[in-house]
């Protein structure tokens, strides 16, 4: 339990949710690895980007 | 699609810098301008045309009769009947209308040109939250600067999440001044929310698209179960999406807005899940609806009804048509047979649950959460046929 605890801190850390990384994470807001990983999402956005719909709960 | 647009985002970055470095008693007059800027450009061109545009004259209403509230005031009640009557009128007069005239065949009241105003779903509800929280003096009048800012800030205006006034006011004019980690953070926030709306909750829809009458009635068993679980996803990562893009916006300008998702789909029974989808939501209807009914005071019952009458409003809220009353009212008749469980069978805090038990409520949690979905998506005629298919073949 206490693992899936802390890969949820993890991915709450990595998607912007959680200001401190978990115990055992070394990922400072300042470190370049921000960077790469801001490119890497940013690589998904634009491969996926041409098929938007709407979102569902705006004006339903 | 708003905030998938890069209108949003050449109106959003400007906008966040101009606010961190204006002084403070500017900030919230930053928000209002941007905010009416927005409300107006989306309206004209996404929803409602200049009509849904002229709508801003409801935020002008507002920012006149909440300037009137006071504790124990009669204008907190005229300024909740008026939140009441502006969320019926734009998005359950036809609904109404048809219902009534339902036995004459035709609905001589019918509104043809109606439109949703931009938001409205979400602003009424803060709206009501003020002038609520005015009347029982939980809340501090504000200045007009801090009041207009709070219903114009724009990244929740449409969607959410469903502020506070006690956390949002004083944040306008003293947001956090740590520039290097709120970028951090809300950059990151905002292009995760992207990739989750455009690589998954888009791509889900093209099998969600499915979800109709002909294709149900030819679909296998085993598409059926694909299709409501891909809507089952697709509805929250859709959201879950939009929450993160508003709520790392609000970051760029300092201002720390309410969460709306912590990981709803990982619970193992119905309450917990509610607790953890779209909590602003559900936090408002807990304050605004089930403790003014009586809550969990009172008789079993009674709390089992006020339960049930949350999540019906709920459905209704969610969409005018039957189908939302149903999903409410099945969401409703969960949470009370969950209650009814623990009253009968408290957890025991010296007893820690085994790994089997935990599954089997996540299984069950999920399966009724997910089975639940097809209410929410389809019209009710094809719901039943959709569950009738699913379990009859």
């Amino acid at each position: 339990m206490n693992r899936l605890a802390w890969i949820k801190h993890v991915a709450d850390y990595l998607g912007g949710a959680e200001d401190l990384p978990p115990d055992g994470l070394s990922l400072p807001a300042s470190s370049s690895l921000w960077g790469l990983w801001w490119g890497a999402l940013t690589i998904v956005i634009v491969l996926f980007c041409g098929q938007a719909s709407k979102f569902i709960y705006i004006d339903f | 699609m708003i905030f998938t647009t890069f209108a949003y985002y050449g109106l959003l970055i400007p906008t966040a810098i101009l606010f961190r470095i204006a002084a403070p008693h500017a900030r919230p007059w930053i928000c209002v301008v941007s905010g009416a800027l927005f409300f107006i450009y989306f309206s004209v061109t996404e929803v409602g045309g200049w009509f849904g545009a002229a709508c801003i004259l409801i935020f002008l209403w507002e920012a006149i009769i909440s300037r009137l509230y006071s504790p124990r005031s009669a204008w907190c009640l005229v300024g909740v009947a008026a939140s009441l009557c502006v969320l019926g009128i734009f998005k359950y007069w036809n609904f109404a209308t048809g219902l009534l005239s339902a036995p004459f065949g035709r609905n001589a009241l019918a509104w043809r040109g109606a439109f949703l105003p931009l938001g409205v779903s979400f602003f009424t509800f803060e709206f009501i939250h003020y002038a609520v929280d005015r009347y029982y003096g939980r809340v501090e009048r504000g200045t007009l600067g801090q009041y207009l800012a709070f219903i114009f800030f724009f990244p929740t205006l449409v969607a959410g999440p469903i502020k506070r006034f006690q956390y949002f006011g004083p944040s306008v004019e003293q947001p956090s001044t740590d520039w290097p980690a709120d970028w951090n953070r809300g950059i990151t926030r905002i292009l995760v929310g992207l990739a989750k709306k455009f690589a998954v909750a888009d791509l889900l829809t093209s099998v969600t698209d499915h979800l109709n009458r002909a294709d149900i009635a030819a679909a296998s068993r085993g598409a059926l179960v694909v299709w409501i679980l891909a809507y089952a996803w697709k509805i929250y990562f859709d959201f879950s999406a939009y929450s993160d893009i508003a709520i790392g916006s609000a970051r760029l300008f300092g201002i720390r807005i309410p969460e709306n998702f912590d990981w709803p789909y990982a619970r193992t029974n119905i309450t917990e899940f509610w607790r953890r989808w779209h909590r602003s939501l559900w936090r408002w209807l807990v304050d605004y609806v089930f403790v003014p009914l009586g809550g969990s005071r009172g008789s079993r019952q009674r709390a089992y009804a006020n339960m049930l009458s949350v999540m019906l409003i709920s459905g209704l809220w969610h969409g005018a048509g039957l189908n939302f009353i149903a999903w409410g009212a099945w969401h409703g008749t969960l949470l009370v047979v969950h209650r009814v469980w623990t009253d009968w069978r408290p957890v025991r805090e010296d007893r820690t649950p085994t790994l089997a038990g935990q599954a089997a409520s996540w299984g069950v949690t999920f399966a009724a959460v997910t089975l639940g979905w097809a209410l929410f998506a389809m019209d009710l005629p094809t719901a039943l046929f959709f569950y009738r298919r699913l379990i009859l073949g």
